[in-house]
């Protein structure tokens, strides 16, 4: 895997918003690089920052938010000094797309089908718009809409959920982007068509070689598409690793509470392990390990100075002062222990979305 | 779809009936039929002559539909033949008539209560009811036929009528008649069956003109344009052209709301509000017979009139008894004139609301959208009247004439003003609107898409946003257009324009109760059609809304 390519690389990313007369720092120095053909999951609980981090790969950040530090870089240029639609085009939509929650409400509702497919075509490939009729269809075709050219000019209400999201996964698709951002692409969906997407998704991936950045809160979407996970906390990460070692020997205590906290791991007459107290408040300055308040292991360092990462295997690395050589042996809770047979004993029982 | 429309309209005009219906209940239910006089000059110059002011006030009551009204002279002719027609008019029994001689005579006026009986009085000592009188006459006249009231005749002639409830009232000088009340259901009933005029060949019936010819066919008119005309009918052009918009114009089906009174007393109310305001206008006008003169008569509203009634002028001048037209006039009808005042509001108003609201969403919290929340805001916390006396005062600075009469329709100078006045004073809402409903797009989910696609902000704003944003605002425009033909009250009366806005309250003070169900059912109708408008506007413009009755959505 070191031998892949790296298509883009976020450095000491830092975003605030201003909210008021007051500033929230939402992303604090994220640094992470995204191979290619690769798909990465980056997970954590709701306001971690995940919409945030990536919408810096797009410029999609609201007029009240600014990339106060790092640089994102993407083909050869700094996309954090992008700024203008113009400066966008080209890019936004064209090589970097994205996919949001909810397929109900992301398409326009009285303009048609195909136009909306279309109307991309036309803005980045520069096509007529008979051609671009053209390749709609056939894109629709590829996303699997029977009758594709019939239904052309339907409009969003005429299509079903399932159907409305492989239309906005086309739209993503249709001018063959490098990086594909899925911001939690099924939660909006029922969970047998959520596990048809998945598989759509993952069977394009193989077909366009794309790149795709996947967030989500559910853990088993991620053990099954992705290869490498990012879990974030408080605007940060603080694990990152191929799947098996994130799942299998996490290191963060936060990544253990999220392991632990899965629904789908509780055994019966066990208590479900929860998360206590809340995130810390992003207008203040955080000292020390973000997570200290609520982590049962915390010691004395992690409520005075912040973690570095220390490197596990050359793939897998965390944010914890747990693994200094000072620090005590801490065993991970016992929920979360030999989860290996228990998720996959999970997932051949047919619950999951195993292919 | 159609069966939706047709259900629609059906539905709309059950609706209109039933609040016409309600209208005229409360107006004939609740309102002292007395009160319709207190406006009407005449009264005032009758109303303390006994005869006169019953005869003026049943027949003015009876033209209303409110009562049945009956003399004797109508009674006794249509009595039948073996009723004496004199002696029924004049109704006293001959025994009487021996007495009331002899007492006269004597120098004694007879008088009748209003239950027919009479009486003699002189200065303050001497009164005598009608069975003294018999009983104190010398001409030995049958005592019990002297004490009655009527004569076999009339008698006869009356018993039908008691049995149809009519009451018998006497004029003070003995004359009967008759009076039947009509209940508040038989009163709607009348006024709803009589609503719709059709006008046909055997529309005419005039005793006076035997041979009229009874017929439809096509002609030309007076400038030589084919018409189709009619001979027996109401009015002698059935459909004809002219310059005047629609072009196209029926005589055929009318609509009849009765007439106007105490106001503009004797027009019909549709005619009151439809027809040509202020100065004649005289135009070189070529008579079917011939002759040619300069005339303000507009030949295509001639009506029949009766051969007794047509003058030695009117022969001169028409062929046939088509003689009773209507005059042109300078200045359009208050429908008219209400409606040109509102479209012209309207094109301000949309043409200076929308923009304003677009920009203001477009330039969100910047100081384009700041500038219209201070103008939005005052304009909504002004009283309308206080606007508009400013806006006037402002207007009279630069020369603008404050009254609408002084310079008239032929000024534009007379315009300025109140449509600026009418148009800005909806903009503030239209501004509201549309900004809310553009800022409610741009934040949602497919707008975050479409940037996501790559789409610019200008092409997201005119693909996407302005249509969504603009079909809610689509939906009410009809009801703006066709609704400004009630007027605009306040405006209008602060200058003294003649349009609609004054009629209703106008209508209310006077007791105009016609009138009143007049524009009752041209204001529901009106909505109703707007609404109706507005939702298949709205077909058009979001193919989500499809109009059915039942769940089938194609
Ligand atoms: N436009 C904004 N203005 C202010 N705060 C924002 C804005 N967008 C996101 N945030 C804040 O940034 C944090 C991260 O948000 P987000 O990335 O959406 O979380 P998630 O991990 O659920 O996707 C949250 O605390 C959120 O409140
Ligand atoms: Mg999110």
């Amino acid at each position: 895997m070191e031998d892949k390519k790296v298509v883009l690389s976020a450095r000491d990313i830092e975003v605030k918003f201003q909210v008021r007369s007051r500033v929230l720092t939402a992303i604090r120095n994220i640094s992470l690089d995204i191979y290619d053909g690769e798909t990465v999951a980056i997970v954590g609980e709701s306001g971690s920052g995940k919409s945030v981090f990536t919408k810096t790969f797009t410029g999609m950040l609201e007029t009240n938010g600014t990339i106060s530090n790092g640089s994102v870089m993407f083909e050869g240029q700094d996309l954090t000094k992008l700024k203008t639609d113009k400066d966008w085009e080209g890019i936004r939509g064209a090589k970097i797309s994205t996919v949001f929650q909810d397929p109900m409400t992301s398409l326009n509702p009285v303009r048609t089908i195909g136009y909306q497919i279309a109307e991309v075509i036309m803005k980045h490939q520069g096509k007529s718009a008979q051609e671009a009729k053209e390749m709609a269809i056939k894109l629709m075709e590829e996303v699997g809409i029977p009758n594709a050219a019939s239904r052309y000019d339907e409009y969003p209400f005429q299509y079903s959920g399932g159907m409305r999201q492989r239309i906005v996964i086309a739209i993503a698709l249709a001018c063959r982007p490098k990086i594909l951002i899925c911001d939690e692409p099924t939660t909006a969906l029922d969970v047998t068509i959520q596990a048809q997407i998945l598989e759509f998704i993952k069977s394009l991936l193989k077909e366009y070689g794309f790149t795709t950045v996947y967030i989500t809160h559910d853990l088993c979407v991620v053990a099954n598409v992705a290869d490498k996970v990012a879990v974030m906390y408080a605007g940060q990460i603080v694990e990152y690793g191929t799947v098996e070692e994130v799942f299998y020997e996490p290191k963060h205590p936060y990544t253990w509470a999220l392991l632990s906290s899965l629904p789908q791991l509780g055994t019966k007459g066990e208590d479900l392990y929860a998360i206590t107290g809340t995130p810390p408040s992003l207008y203040d300055q955080i000292i020390g390990d973000a997570f200290a308040p609520r982590n049962p292991y915390a010691m004395q360092i992690d409520f005075e100075e912040e973690p570095p990462f220390f490197q596990i295997t050359p793939t897998h690395k965390a944010k914890t002062w747990l693994l200094d050589p000072r620090a005590p042996k801490v065993e991970p809770p016992k929920a979360i222990q030999n989860l290996h047979e228990r998720l996959s004993a999970m997932v051949s029982k047919g619950g999951g979305y195993h292919g | 779809m159609k069966q939706y429309i047709l259900g629609r309209v059906v539905r709309s005009i059950i609706s209109i009936f039933a609040v016409v219906s309600i209208a005229c209940a409360l107006i004939y239910g609740l309102i002292p039929h007395e009160k319709i006089f207190n406006n009407d000059p005449t009264w005032k110059k009758i109303a303390s002559d006994p005869v006169a002011s019953i005869t003026y006030k049943y027949q003015k009551w009876e033209d209303l539909g409110y009562v049945d009204f009956q003399n004797a002279g109508d009674i006794c002719k249509l009595a039948g033949d073996d009723v004496d027609y004199n002696k029924c008019v004049r109704g006293t029994t001959d025994a009487f008539e021996l007495v009331k001689a002899e007492w006269e005579a004597k120098g004694y006026t007879v008088m009748y209560k209003d239950d027919g009986t009479a009486y003699v009085k002189q200065g303050i000592d001497f009164y005598e009811e009608q069975p003294s009188l018999c009983k104190l006459t010398e001409t030995g006249a049958n005592y019990d036929e002297c004490v009655k009231t009527r004569n076999s005749d009339l008698e006869k002639a009356v018993s039908s009528y008691i049995e149809d409830g009519y009451v018998l009232n006497y004029y003070n000088t003995g004359t009967l008649y008759a009076v039947r009340e009509n209940t508040v259901p038989e009163i709607i009933f009348g006024y709803i069956s009589n609503l719709v005029k059709i006008d046909t060949p055997w529309t005419v019936n005039d005793a006076s003109n035997p041979n009229l010819e009874r017929k439809i066919y096509p002609g030309l008119d007076h400038n030589n344009i084919p018409a189709l005309k009619c001979s027996g009918c109401e009015s002698q052009y059935l459909l004809y052209l002219d310059g005047k918009f629609p072009f196209i114009h029926q005589n055929i089906i009318k609509l009849n709301f009765g007439i106007s009174y105490p106001t503009y007393s004797g027009l019909g109310t549709m005619d009151v509000i439809g027809q040509g305001q202020g100065d004649p206008v005289k135009n070189e006008v070529h008579y079917d017979t011939g002759l040619t003169a300069k005339s303000a008569v507009n030949l295509h509203s001639c009506k029949y009139k009766s051969s007794s009634t047509m003058s030695s002028d009117d022969a001169k001048k028409f062929a046939t008894n088509y003689a009773d037209c209507d005059t042109n006039k300078k200045d359009p009808s208050m429908i008219g004139t209400s409606y040109l005042f509102g479209i012209l509001g309207i094109i301000v108003s949309y043409g200076i609301g929308l923009p304003a609201g677009i920009l203001m969403a477009q330039k969100k919290d910047k100081w384009q959208d700041k500038l219209g929340i201070v103008y939005i805001n005052v304009m909504i916390a002004t009283p309308s009247l206080a606007f508009i006396f400013f806006m006037k005062m402002l207007g009279n600075k630069i020369g603008l004439p404050d009254k609408f009469p002084s310079l008239g329709f032929g000024s534009i100078k007379s315009y300025i003003l109140p449509v600026i006045i009418l148009g800005l004073l909806s903009t503030a809402g239209l501004m509201i609107w549309m900004r809310r409903y553009m800022v409610d797009q741009a934040n949602s989910d497919y707008v975050k898409f479409a940037r996501a696609k790559g789409l610019s902000q200008k092409e997201i704003f005119n693909r996407h946003i302005l249509k969504n944003a603009i079909i809610p605002i689509v939906n009410g425009i009809p009801a703006s257009i066709v609704l400004c033909i009630s007027g605009a009250v306040i405006t209008e009366s602060v200058f003294a324009i003649p349009g609609m806005g004054k009629m209703l309250p106008d209508a209310i003070n006077a007791a105009n109760n016609n009138m009143i169900i007049t524009l009752t059912f041209i204001f529901t109708s009106l909505s109703v059609i707007s609404l109706l408008l507005g939702d298949l506007l709205m077909t058009l413009v979001d193919p989500r809304i499809q109009l059915s009755s039942k769940g089938d959505s194609r």
